[in-house]
């Protein structure tokens, strides 16, 4: 009986081996499609653009440098370079540092389930437009706005707040917090608790131990927060043009400028790639220092 | 007997909530002296251990090591490092830096500690590995990298929670050996809680036996082994049949076990000898005790003084010898064990009628009823 049995599974094996690869390439294929169609189609086309000329006021296919020798002959470029560059970095560390209390107490003083509740909290901004967001802000910070109003009461000048990198801090903020504390979280509820117990066994003191082995434990998912908060400060161009107002040139706002100055795509698209350049290179430095291991 | 004990352990107790994780743990424990904990998960053993340590702060007791009330001291006072069963190494640190550890949150400095953790690098034979990540060591490496880490800071006990249970079976007996071997040299106290009856029987001095918080029996290895006290212990370290009944009157200066398998003559292993006899009472409950390798099985009766008649249920194979499982008529379980050479022997298949038959002098009574009547309690989660 089992004999005869035997070559009638062949087939079946085949069939069985045609239907997990089936499975696999579903989930495989949709991979390279969205790196097609969201990174390499319009990273580019922003390459090309950036070669093209603008023929009274319209964008024309062409093979000319005029435009990255305009860009990089700008005074104002390095400065405004920097600038993003600075001013994204400041807010990124003062995120972090803002959120970093809040995040260990969600996941060292809380239960599980309290955690679960206050990172749902800690996320609920997102459910509002972040346009909205920002527009409130205004709100608050603006001459005769609540807190010129207050400040004025207690006999304060209670001059408008906008303008200023505090208000473009404010507008940083209220954009990566919510991610900013999420990502801690989870890297420090993920740390080894055995480990923290066995520091404390071999002598550490709580303070030794949040330096000593809790960062460096954390050091991954602490690092990629940071990296997040950069990120999103240094493309933001909504509280940049709301709330920092003109008073900083940053690059999203040299690159409205530009498209704005005469249909300038082309060099639009050059400063684009300067800032796509300079992310990369501090993600991958970031990432490659979050990720460095010893011995 | 202990007059100055070094570490000593007075009524400890921990709960959680309702849950009582340890009931009332003491124990004497003498400079240099190997002990192991031992007993089923949820017994408490980890948790004595912890309190101990410090990572869990007793409800009530004390603990004084060399002298010093150590039980209110915050955890990284203590100097009492520990072993864990998933070693706890750093990670993000190299092995070198792990061994330092210690020393460093101790205030020594960069120089001194270096010194020290090369010297314990060395002694466990692991100084290749110095700047290695620890993640990159096999098991036994990276167990040797916690024992450095511990006894670099000179502790006067180590603590060591199943430190061997994440080996595979060859490396944990060596490292067992290994364990001793350090252990004697250092001339340090160990506390050692572990579920494996081999690692604690062939390392300690003395065995505490727990079970649902509380110590069962504290004694060396041989004395647990072949004389256990309770039913619990017995039934714990395995290889012992019971036979329960009543203690029946003396005719010719002699006692018996009146069972439901018949009437059994208790020998000197009960402490008769010795002229106790006064403890025994005419018509009370006890629990007799029979090692496996001093019951012999025969195929026919009349071979031996004490004997049951049984059916053969199963044969275990382990090794040199072999367990045979028998069940008497009332439904008692008895595991009689064999040489191999014996079995042969033995003309009996499985469901044939056998006896069970000892030496009186080879059964022994356990303690009454007040501890015995412990089987291995269900813990409540």
């Amino acid at each position: 009986m089992t004999s005869p049995a035997l070559p009638a599974r062949a087939p079946a094996r085949r069939f069985q081996n045609l239907y997990l690869r089936t499975w696999q390439a579903l989930w495989v294929l949709p991979l390279p499609a969205w790196l097609l169609f969201f990174f390499a189609v319009p990273l580019g086309l922003l390459v090309a653009i950036s070669f093209w000329s603008v023929v009274n006021y319209r964008l024309t296919p062409d093979a000319t440098l005029s435009a990255w020798r305009y860009v990089l002959g700008l005074d104002f470029l390095w400065a405004s370079f920097w600038r993003s560059y600075g001013l994204s970095l400041a807010s990124a560390v003062a995120i972090s540092l803002l959120a970093f209390p809040a995040s260990y107490a969600m996941a060292f003083v809380a239960a599980p389930r309290q955690r679960l509740v206050l990172l749902g909290l800690a996320i609920a901004p997102f459910f509002t437009s972040y346009l909205v967001r920002i527009y409130s802000w205004q709100v608050f910070l603006a001459e005769g706005g609540v807190i010129s109003s207050i400040i004025q009461a207690f006999g304060g000048k209670g001059e408008s707040l906008l303008n200023t990198y505090f208000a473009l801090f404010l507008g940083h903020a209220t954009l990566a917090l919510p991610v900013v504390l999420i990502l801690q979280t989870i890297a420090l509820a993920n740390v080894d608790r055995t480990g923290i117990s066995a520091a404390a066994n071999l002598g550490a003191r709580p303070g030794a131990i949040l330096f000593r082995v809790i960062l460096p434990a954390a050091r991954p998912g602490l690092a990629l927060g940071l990296l997040f908060a950069f990120l999103l400060s240094y493309a933001e161009f909504v509280s940049a043009a709301y709330l920092g107002g003109g008073a900083f040139q940053t690059l999203p706002i040299l690159v409205t400028d530009l498209v704005r100055a005469g249909q300038q795509w082309p060099r639009a698209a050059v400063v684009s790639l300067l800032m796509i350049a300079s992310l990369l290179a501090t993600a991958l430095a970031t990432v490659l220092w979050a990720y460095r291991e010893k011995g | 007997m202990m007059t100055n004990p070094h570490l000593k352990m007075q009524g400890l107790a921990k709960s959680y909530g309702t849950f009582v994780a340890v009931e009332d743990f003491s124990l004497d424990i003498a400079e240099g002296e190997f002990i192991a904990i031992m007993g089923p998960s949820g017994c408490g053993k980890t948790t004595t251990l912890r309190m101990l340590a410090g990572l869990e702060t007793a409800n009530r007791g004390e603990i004084t090591l060399a002298g010093t009330r150590i039980d209110q001291l915050p955890v990284w006072e203590r100097k009492t490092p520990l072993v864990w069963q998933s070693l706890a190494l750093f990670p993000f640190m190299t092995v070198r830096e792990n061994v330092e550890f210690g020393l460093k949150m101790h205030g020594v400095s960069r120089a001194e500690r270096r010194r020290r953790a090369d010297d314990w690098l060395e002694r466990l034979g692991i100084s290749d590995y110095a700047d290695r990540n620890v993640a990159r060591l096999s098991g036994g490496q990276r167990q040797r990298v916690a024992l450095a880490r511990s006894l670099v800071l000179e502790p006067k006990v180590l603590l060591l929670d199943e430190p061997l249970s994440a080996l595979d079976a060859h490396m944990a007996i060596k490292m067992q050996g290994e364990l001793k071997k350090l252990q004697r040299e250092l001339g340090i106290t160990f506390v050692y809680v572990t579920h494996s009856h081999s690692e604690a029987f062939s390392l300690a001095d003395r065995v505490v036996i727990m079970n649902a918080g509380r110590v069962e029996q504290i004694g060396s290895p041989q004395d647990i082994f072949l004389r256990p006290r309770s039913k619990f212990v017995a039934q714990f370290v395995g290889g012992i049949s019971l036979l329960e009944g009543k203690i029946s009157g003396k005719k010719d200066d002699e006692w018996f076990l009146e069972t439901r398998d018949g009437k059994v003559r208790l020998g000197h292993g009960c402490g008769l000898a010795e002229g106790e006899t006064a403890d025994l009472a005419e018509g009370e409950t006890a629990d007799l005790a029979v090692r496996a390798d001093r019951i012999s099985v025969t195929v026919g009766s009349g071979w031996g003084e004490n004997e049951i008649a049984c059916t053969l249920v199963s044969e275990e194979f382990a090794g040199a010898v072999v367990n045979l499982h028998l069940e008497t008529a009332s439904g008692r379980s008895l595991v009689a064990q064999l040489q191999q050479r014996d079995l042969e022997q033995l003309d009996a298949s499985i469901g044939a009628r056998v006896y069970a038959s000892w030496h009186p002098d080879d059964g022994f009574l356990l303690e009454s009823a007040r501890t015995s009547g412990s089987e291995p309690r269900e813990r409540a989660a």
